[in-house]
């Protein structure tokens, strides 16, 4: 019993890692209408600056400050003046531009501070409290706490408020949107600056468990992905849960399911994706998109 | 309408007669690169050129990076001082021609055929699938293919592969040393191993077994494995450490996990001493963030002296390489990957294989390359040595179980 709920603990904890960068994939979707493959990467660039404030004497906390500062700004600017360019065409080209991105953003964090990996000082301590039986690190409990957070913020964001509203009106229908008096182009802006300024947030959180390096975010990815399709790319809620949910049942099906063990494991995400997208298309918490004809 | 169409003509008859140009520039150096009168390709009467793909970019650029530097830094060195003296009375320069292939067979590949008409041998290049992808394309082109950074027993065996010879210890080596040395511990020991799921990981515990054979009072209570691209190990630690083995085999080559696994051991309070490869062992990337002084002891195999550790901090040997690689290898900080200290000594070998050669060819040169025995390289321990002469063994099969204390490693005789 008490491996199960360390086993069950330390699938919440990895499952963290996934959920904080997809709701930085929610909220690019949300605002712009699409996803965004260089998110992971911008994470990393984000992390990189905010390791580089803390070499240069500035404490954690203000560095990271600053580097979601920069972050929001650099993620105006990516929007305005690369995609931009490709928002108005084919919705598939502007997707491949941002794994061009990816790879584009990876290799400048190389260049600029090579391949060898970075220690990346932690917001939380590694010691550990007992939890029914089971050992849970500080850093858990506080990206885990962190992660419920932003969730709640942006669902704030996109269901409560003014600014969330035109988001979305801006991602679904820009043409509309314009025609209403909306400025998408600084909406647009907006959400990638938010979505950039939550990557280095996530890259925070992430980096010290990671330890830094430029390709640290790439299989994170996958399962951030995984966590979108699962949970409803439009509920920040949901790819939280359906990323906790992976961590779990990978860790789960890892020990308990004899077949599957630690080589297959990687594979139950997916298998788990297929079995929603056949009962529930639109995700588990995702709405249904409804077209008007 | 019609300038226009000129224009654009005019364009593509000057881009085919650029590509023209360039490729009978190709050509011409191709010819030119036969070197000296009789030799092989890419050596002349001054200068010898070797060639090394290796990565550069990607996860693995670190160690990757060490590879060229440390060659680049000995060859450097004996350039400045004028070249290296071959056994057939003249005296030549080192070049170096590195590629990247950041870890992809294919690149490995392509880089090869790159070098191939321009360069005399291949060396010091890291990884195991990227050399394999060109080691037949080397025997049939009989280019040298050898002291690469491997850990795979295919490139040390003559029948297999005529044109190759691996440089360091292969992981079965490795293994072996440190399963020899609890089973000569005489207490009870129970084991816990986490290997990675390829040749790596699979190496590693095969030597291990092979070094606690017949020994009764060592006994493997739980095999795990992982996959390279896993994010967590968590898990497996957690079940491992249900077993409360007072040995962890941890058969990885992930820096990122390797600490995560020391940090998450220490959370559940399971502190068994534990080993790790060469590779994952560095004192500064992975057991001080790992904080690696909780367990009992932390063992791993080595057969270079490590530049961070005090106990070689006044070396000559260490500081030569050092100030070597400072200048001549474009690397100015003290080295976290031991590949840096590899590649200085598969520069000091090729230096003694260049020193009998009597011909600039390509077969004496491979001829040599198994002659070398009891050679004591800069930076090599004390009971380590390059020998070539020994069919499906490497260059150095000789390693020497260090224990982590607490700043660095040293030489342990017995466990515990």
């Amino acid at each position: 019993m008490g491996q199960f709920i360390q086993l069950f603990v330390d699938g919440l904890s990895n499952g963290s890692i996934y959920a904080v960068l997809a709701l930085a994939i929610v909220l690019v979707n949300q605002a712009t209408g699409m996803i965004n493959f260089a998110q992971g990467g911008m994470a990393v660039l984000s992390a990189y600056a905010t390791w580089w404030l803390t070499e240069h004497g500035l404490p954690l906390v203000v560095a990271i400050l600053v580097s979601i500062l920069l972050s929001f700004v650099l993620g105006g600017l990516i929007e305005r003046f690369v995609m931009r360019r490709f928002e108005r065409g084919d919705p598939d080209t502007a997707v491949v531009v941002t794994i061009g991105l990816l790879t584009l953003i990876t290799g400048i964090c190389g260049w600029l501070w090579t391949y060898n990996n970075k220690q990346f000082p932690s917001l939380f301590s590694l010691k550990t409290v007992d939890i029914f039986g089971a050992a849970v690190s500080v850093r858990s409990i506080g990206t885990f706490l962190v992660i419920v957070a932003i969730m709640l913020l942006l669902q704030a964001l996109f269901l409560g408020t003014k600014l969330g509203l035109a988001l979305r009106a801006v991602a679904i229908n820009p043409q509309s949107a314009a025609f209403s008096g909306l400025p998408v182009g600084r909406l647009l802006m907006a959400g990638w600056g938010l979505a950039a300024a939550l990557g280095a947030v996530a890259g925070a959180l992430v980096a010290p468990q990671l330890t830094l390096t430029p390709g640290m975010m790439d299989s994170a990815l996958v399962y951030a992905l995984a966590a979108v399709i699962l949970g409803g790319l439009s509920s920040p809620i949901g790819v939280v849960v359906a990323a906790w949910l992976i961590g779990v049942l990978e860790n789960l099906a890892a020990v308990y399911v004899h077949f599957i063990g630690y080589d297959l494991k990687v594979a139950v995400p997916f298998i788990l994706i297929f079995v929603v997208l056949i009962v529930r298309p639109q995700g588990l918490f995702g709405r249904k998109v409804v077209v008007r004809v | 309408m019609n300038r226009k169409k000129n224009l654009r003509l005019t364009g593509a008859v000057a881009l085919i007669s650029a590509v023209a140009v360039t490729l009978a520039g190709c050509g011409g150096r191709d010819d030119s690169s036969g070197g000296a009168r009789g030799g092989s390709a890419g050596i002349t009467d001054s200068t010898v050129t070797l060639g090394i793909t290796t990565p550069l970019s990607g996860p693995t650029a670190g160690p990757g990076t060490c590879t060229v530097a440390g060659i680049k830094a000995y060859f450097g060195a004996a350039n400045a001082k004028g070249g290296v003296k071959f056994g057939d009375g003249k005296t030549r320069k080192v070049e170096i021609k590195a590629l990247d292939d950041a870890y992809d067979p294919q690149k490995a590949k392509s880089n090869y055929d790159q070098l191939k008409g321009k360069v005399f041998a291949m060396t010091a290049g890291l990884g195991t699938p990227t050399n394999r992808a060109y080691r037949e394309a080397a025997i049939s082109d009989e280019v040298p293919q050898v002291l690469v950074m491997t850990g795979d027993p295919i490139f040390s065996d003559k029948g297999e592969s005529p044109m190759q010879l691996g440089f360091v210890p292969t992981y079965i080596n490795e293994g072996e040393a440190f399963g020899k040395l609890l089973a000569a511990s005489g207490k009870e020991h129970s084991v816990a191993v986490l290997s990675q799921n390829d040749d790596y990981g699979q190496g590693y515990v095969e030597g291990f077994k092979k070094g606690i054979e017949g020994a009764s009072n060592v006994k493997i209570v739980k095999e795990l494995t992982y996959e390279a691209t896993d994010t967590s190990v968590d898990a497996q630690i957690t079940q491992l450490a249900g077993t409360k083995a007072d040995v962890m085999f941890n058969a990885m080559s992930i820096t990122p996990l390797a600490i995560a696994s020391l940090q998450k051991a220490q959370q559940l309070n399971w502190k068994p001493s534990w080993f790790l490869p060469s590779n994952t062992s560095s004192p500064k990337a992975i057991l001080e963030p790992g904080k690696a002084t909780a367990f009992p002891g932390v063992y791993s195999v080595s057969f270079a002296k490590a530049p961070q550790s005090p106990a070689f901090a006044g070396d000559e040997d260490v500081k030569t390489f050092l100030s070597d690689l400072k200048q001549y290898g474009d690397y100015s900080d003290v080295p976290a990957f031991p590949h840096c200290m590899w590649s200085y000594m598969t520069g000091a070998t090729l230096d003694q294989v260049f020193q009998k050669m009597t011909k600039p060819t390509r077969e004496d040169f491979m001829k040599e390359l198994r002659t070398v025995s009891a050679f004591s390289a800069p930076l090599m321990l004390e009971g380590t040595s390059v020998d070539t002469t020994v069919d499906g063994q490497p260059a150095v099969s000789t390693v020497q179980v260090q224990k982590y204390n607490g700043t660095g490693y040293a030489t342990v005789q017995s466990f515990g």
